[in-house]
């Protein structure tokens, strides 16, 4: 086990240089805004702009930036400055990642609170007017954009510009270390947001893998000893049913620790994806990379994190 | 002089809202409605007798663009920068045409020969903490100096600081053309008599003082990061720390800006009331979000550009909290003058005259936010009467804003086409930019030059490569770009006009003569304008110009903006019209 | 009879039904048994024949919401048909215990096997975890699994196909139940495994003194153990009765057709096995009349119309049989496949039936 995560984490580091690069050369070669000329702004002459790339260090060979920025994130993780505000990346990302991390954690506790018990009780109530109702606030669960429920429910709930103004609103989020009241009720929303598509697909999931489950011969085992249903669909079945979720819900994780952009956005949640969406917009490369580079460090993470506790949840499956 | 300008300006702003509400067909409203919008008080007064104290909330979802005054270049970067910077000169918020003595003590002495301009400072000016003293010329001097530093790289420093005698070889050091024979006074010599043009750009904020002494260290950084270092003279500065660190506290990038009261501002040196505490200011609030909010909130103001669902909403139901700020720049259809078809200028005319102004217009969102424009030099710019004001130069391709068919073909005959239409098979390249309202209005012109009969090869990119990339490359050789706008850097009309229009502003990259015009006779006329001293002879002189520019139909005018601000009811907002209209931070109150 | 005390399973009748998409699946179409005390009946019949689903129905595994259940089982005279739920569980696996064909799937992959056996003691019986985990390595003894104390902290995928097994029976024996219902148990495992778990079977029978209901589709496996065979045929009784008596004259074609198929040491090696000819039919589209007319060689056109009932053999109340060949006919075709020879009059029937795939 220990010698299959060391080389996990090997190959980790060589998919992330090859991630490093991908970023670079999506950068360098697909036609965006050239970064300093939209420093410069209008009015600028040719040699502002060369200046700024100069600067910017933009006017060195393409590989002697790569290197450059390979050799300090290796030595130093050091993820350069931005373009744009001239911080550090690394203390922008730092700085940004509390709020992805609330809303990432808030919004996954929410949709094992709704999607697990749903798709349970979908499940067990197969073809009930429960089953069915659930599946169809799944879908729509599923179906409906972010950004519109996000919008609907601010309209709706929020303090400022609510009709029921009961919740507070877009661009409230305070850290939890410095109101965790506050914290927790300007989450709120942006977590039910976050959490609809995911729950709705959790609790879809969930129900087909439970009802494949409770066809097993184990669980007809199970029943056969004389336990109680309850027993044998939250001890024998669920167990069973939530493996095939631990997968994807360790990938979504991971997904969701780069940022939730949307979400972010709409309720000004001072997130990753915002991070980074604003860093696209400015062509401001170095939050880029150091964003996506973040992203894919969760990513991997979450990858390897899901086989670890794979081997946990079933036995039968063995790393050497 | 700037009486006619502001009677005109209520007139056009009268028409515009009249014509409006017949075009919104809102059977609700009546023409006294109109008459509130246009009595706004934020309009009527500078904000005198505000109540002081309390936190203004803003809400953007722009983030600044540069914090430091010596690059500050951008509506939202003017938000902060007026309260927090003292130029030499600048301007009070309801009058975007005369500047007043801000840090200077009066008004600029130009010599006689238009080569030496002087300026006297007041005294009892401080830095806000840790640099505290007292400001001198020579805060001013380095202020000019860095901004030709490439470790700052100020865009315009060349354009109106470049005939300061020792500009060519600038490089961040002292200028020998700068003097400041005293604490006081600060005298520019120049090469060129180009002195009044100088001093009406005083009143960009590269001309705020900056403490040499202490900026020297964040100037050195490459690129110098004294805006996350800065202090203020204002009434206000951005939040910082004891050692002056305004980044991550202050400024937190794509979060947060604080204003908060600059402890050595003191009132008797400053024209601003500066009635609010602080500015709470939250940015990369939705558009949709950050316009009701302002709208049904308290104490809060939307600093952006509201979207065209928040501006309709504000206008029917919030009427007193919405501000149309006239003279927020121009758009206009640019046609290639270097390559064919449109080296031709009866084409040119045709295009004009068969362009419905109007109806671009009304897809930006009516006429409330865009006045049909007849020619460059827009409302609010000096010049702008002498251009021909709102009527215009009156050519026949001009006259009429819903376009003209007849001329069109009057003038497609006179070209060579008797038909009336068109006839080459060389489909024209046209770039515009995406998203609403930039893709519709890209279509109408798509669609006028498609009635002329011209084969049409629409693009539609992102505007930061339309402008970057397309547009701004003369050698990609597009022959339309409809969706190019400009902006005033002053009240001079030479700002609006000699970027844009004249040949030798013509550049290989991030060009912004998007006409490529290079006509001798409209080169020569601005080369001898640029040396005028004087605001009536500066108008009267570039007016000409642009009557000059528009006959040609290089670019055809249909947007004079007028930019749409909302804000909270219990907000005295005062409008920067200078600044496209956001409230004026050292004017505005809370209710 | 009558004076005689109940038998300990009585089933009367019972007809199993499921509500599908494609129509009612008749799974047992009226069936009746009985079992004694410590008795052993082996239900014989090809898969799809019912007798699985009978099986699991005395244990209400088959309840479900698209299921219905009618007729009666009488376990100790309560009816476990019209029994609650919850009182049916507390008879599941302490009164009436099952075991299934595949160990390896019937068993947790997640849990190990001692705690899903300590699971099955303490559902019925209120002992202390450690009391039952050394019940449990007591039972692993005696289902013959070596070193039970380490054995039991294994994982089932860590144990032999026999292994497993024997530990399912272990857990049906945990609280020693009067019944045991055994679905194919032998059938997942190798030939030797399989005489050593009928073995014990037949072992902790004699000691624990249970009854046995053997379902499988191998006649040679209940021949040895069972002391009553009941031969299922699309969800019914085809032909019952005491072992002796059913492999000795045997009197349904479909048994005959069971009897010859399968390899036995008591034949010549030289016989040919002959296999069933065409499948076991659909249960929701049943033939009519005779269910196994399409199938019989022995069928006349007559039946295809009627359907027969279980009627005894002359001379043999307990051995019955539904057929509706007269019994000398029956006897005399018997004595010709016994004499070697070829099913009668079936070789079109068969082939066109049976067919290339």
């Amino acid at each position: 086990m220990g010698r299959y995560i060391i080389r996990r984490l090997l190959w980790a580091l060589v998919l992330l240089v090859l991630v490093i690069a991908l970023t670079f050369a999506i950068f360098y070669l697909l036609p965006s805004a050239d970064p300093a000329q939209l420093r410069a702004g209008r009015n600028a002459t040719a040699q502002n702009i060369a200046d700024i790339r100069h600067n910017l260090g933009l006017d060195k060979p393409v590989y002697v930036q790569f290197w450059d920025y390979l050799k300090a994130v290796v030595l130093h993780f050091d993820l350069g400055y931005s373009y744009q505000s001239d911080a550090s990346v690394k203390s922008l990302i730092l700085d940004r990642l509390p709020a992805t991390v609330s809303l990432a954690a808030g919004a996954i506790v929410i949709w094992m609170l709704v999607g697990i018990p749903v798709g349970v009780i979908s499940a067990v109530r197969r073809r009930s007017l429960l089953d069915r109702a659930a599946m169809t606030v799944a879908l729509i669960g599923v179906s409906v954009p972010v950004f519109w429920l996000g919008l609907v429910l601010l309209y709706l709930f929020a303090a400022d510009i609510g009709k029921f103004p009961l919740l507070p609103g877009a661009n409230t989020y305070v850290p939890l270390t410095s109101d965790p009241v506050k914290w927790l009720t300007s989450l709120i929303m942006p977590w039910f947001v976050l959490a609809a598509s995911s729950a709705a697909v959790y609790a879809r999931l969930l129900r087909g893998s439970l009802i494949e489950t409770m066809q097993e011969d184990y669980i007809r085992t199970a029943r056969a000893k004389g336990l109680l249903e309850r027993t044998v669909v939250m001890r024998h079945g669920l167990r069973s049913a939530l493996t095939p979720l631990v997968t994807v819900m360790g990938l979504d994780i991971g997904v969701l620790l780069g940022g939730a952009l949307l979400t972010e956005t709409v309720f000004n949640v001072p997130g990753i994806g915002r991070l980074n969406y604003e860093a696209i917009v400015h062509s401001d490369y170095p939050i880029i990379q150091g964003t996506v580079l973040v992203a894919a460090i969760f990513i991997i993470l979450a990858n390897i994190a899901v086989d670890i506790v794979y081997a946990f949840l079933d036995p039968r499956v063995r790393y050497s | 002089m700037p009486g006619t300008v502001r009677i005109a300006l209520g007139v056009g702003v009268a028409v515009v809202l009249a014509a409006a509400l017949a075009a919104c067909g809102s059977s609700k409203t009546t023409t006294s409605g109109a008459a509130t919008a246009n009595s706004n008080p934020a309009n009527a007064n500078n904000g005198a007798g505000g109540k002081r104290g309390g936190i203004l909330k803003v809400v953007t979802n722009e983030d600044a663009q540069h914090l430091d005054p010596g690059l500050a270049y951008f509506t939202i970067d003017y938000e902060y920068t007026y309260a927090t910077q003292r130029p030499l000169f600048s301007y009070k918020p309801n009058d975007q045409t005369n500047p007043v003595a801000d840090l200077a003590a009066g008004p600029p002495q130009i010599s006689a020969d238009n080569k030496t301009v002087t300026v006297h400072i007041r005294p009892g000016v401080h830095f806000s903490p840790p640099v505290n003293r007292e400001v001198t010329t020579a805060d001013v001097a380095y202020a000019i100096e860095r901004g030709f530093n490439p470790h700052v790289a100020n865009p315009y420093i060349g354009v109106y600081y470049g005939n300061v005698v020792g500009a060519d070889k600038a490089n961040g050091g002292p200028l020998a053309g700068i003097k400041t024979p005293d604490k006081y006074t600060i005298v520019f010599s120049l090469t060129k008599p180009t002195g009044g043009l100088l001093a009406a750009a005083f009143v960009l904020p590269v001309s705020a003082p900056v403490p040499k002494e202490y900026a020297q260290k964040f100037d050195a950084h490459t690129p110098s990061d004294y805006g996350n270092y800065q202090v203020a003279t204002g009434p206000y500065k951005l939040q910082s720390d004891a050692s002056g660190k305004v980044i991550g506290i202050g400024y937190q990038p794509g979060k947060h800006i604080t204003l908060v009261r600059n402890p050595n501002w003191s009132a008797a040196t400053d024209y601003r009331p500066a009635y609010l505490d602080g500015v709470d200011w939250s940015i990369g609030v939705p558009p949709e979000i950050a316009g009701r909010q302002a709208l049904t909130g308290t104490h809060i103001v939307d600093g952006d550009t509201p979207t065209a669902t928040i501006v309709k909403l504000a206008y029917q139901r919030y009427r007193s909290q919405i501000f149309f700020s006239p003279g927020s720049g121009n758009r206009y259809v640019a046609l290639n003058t270097q390559v064919p078809p449109f080296n031709n200028v009866n084409l040119r005319k045709a295009v004009f005259a068969a362009m419905n102004r109007k109806q671009m217009g009304t897809v930006r969102g009516g006429l409330l936010v865009a006045t049909p424009a007849t020619h460059f030099i827009y409302p609010g710019l000096s010049g702008f009467e002498e251009a021909g004001g709102i009527a215009g130069p009156g050519y026949d391709f001009t006259t009429s804003p819903t376009g003209n068919m007849a001329v069109a073909t009057a003038y497609m005959k006179k070209a060579g086409y008797p038909s009336g239409r068109y006839t080459g098979a060389k489909p024209l390249v046209v770039v515009g930019s995406t998203g609403a309202p930039a893709d519709q209005d890209a279509q109408i012109v798509n669609q006028t030059l498609q009635n002329l009969g011209f084969q049409t090869n629409l693009k539609l990119v992102d505007q930061s490569v339309m402008y970057g990339t397309f547009c701004g490359t003369p050698k990609l050789k597009v022959n339309v770009c409809p969706n190019v706008a400009w902006g005033r850097d002053f009240a001079d009309p030479q700002t609006v006009l000699a970027p844009t229009f004249e040949g030798s502003a013509i550049t290989q990259t991030n060009n912004q003569n998007w006409p490529q015009l290079n006509d001798p006779a409209i080169n020569a006329a601005m080369e001898k304008a640029k040396l005028l001293n004087g605001t009536a002879a500066r108008a009267q002189a570039w007016g000409k110009i642009d009557d000059m520019v528009t006959a040609t139909a290089a670019a055809v005018p249909w947007s004079w903006d007028n930019q749409a601000n909302v804000y909270s009811k219990d907000t005295m907002c005062v409008n920067a019209l200078y600044n496209t209209g956001p409230c004026d931070f050292s004017f505005s109150s809370l209710k | 009879m009558s004076s005689q005390p109940p038998p300990l399973l009585e089933i009367e009748d019972l007809r199993v039904e499921f509500a599908t998409d494609d129509g009612i699946v008749h799974a047992v179409d009226g069936v009746s048994y009985q079992v004694e005390r410590g008795q052993t009946l082996g239900i014989v019949g090809e898969s799809g024949s019912g007798k699985s689903v009978g099986a699991g129905t005395i244990l209400g595994l088959t309840r479900a919401s698209n299921a219905s259940i009618s007729g009666r089982i009488l376990f100790e005279g309560r009816d476990l048909v019209a029994m609650p739920a919850h009182e049916l569980r507390r008879v599941r696996g302490s009164e009436i215990s099952m075991i299934f064909q595949d160990p390896l799937s019937s068993l947790h992959p997640f849990y190990r096997v001692g705690h899903q056996l300590v699971e099955a003691i303490r559902v019925h019986r209120d002992v202390t975890k450690a009391a039952a985990r050394e019940r449990v390595v007591e039972l692993l003894g005696l289902v013959g699994i070596p070193d039970p104390k380490r054995r039991i902290d294994d994982y089932p995928h860590e144990l032999s196909g026999g292994m497993r097994q024997r530990a399912m029976i272990a857990m049906a024996l945990a609280n020693e139940p009067k019944l045991l219902v055994a679905d194919e148990p032998t059938t997942a495992l190798d030939v030797t495994v399989q005489a050593q778990i009928l073995g014990l079977m037949e072992r902790l029978q004699r000691e624990l003194g249970m009854a046995i209901i053997l379902i499988t589709h191998d006649l040679g496996v209940v021949a040895e153990m069972a002391d009553d065979i009941a031969v299922m045929y699309a969800g019914r009784i085809v032909e019952v009765g005491p072992t002796l008596a059913l492999f000795d004259a045997p009197q349904h074609p479909y048994t005959w057709g069971l009897l010859k198929s399968i390899p036995s040491l008591e034949h010549d090696p030289g016989d040919e096995l002959i296999p069933i000819p065409g499948r076991p039919p659909s249960l929701i589209h049943r033939p009519t009349g005779c269910h196994f007319h399409p199938r019989c060689a022995y069928a006349q056109p007559a039946h295809a119309r009627t359907d027969p009932s279980l009627a005894p053999v002359a001379g043999q109340p307990a051995h019955r049989v539904a057929c509706l060949l007269d019994e000398r006919a029956r006897r005399a075709a018997w004595a010709a496949l016994e004499a070697g020879e070829a099913p009668a009059a079936s070789a079109a029937l068969s082939t066109a039936e049976d067919g290339p795939g």
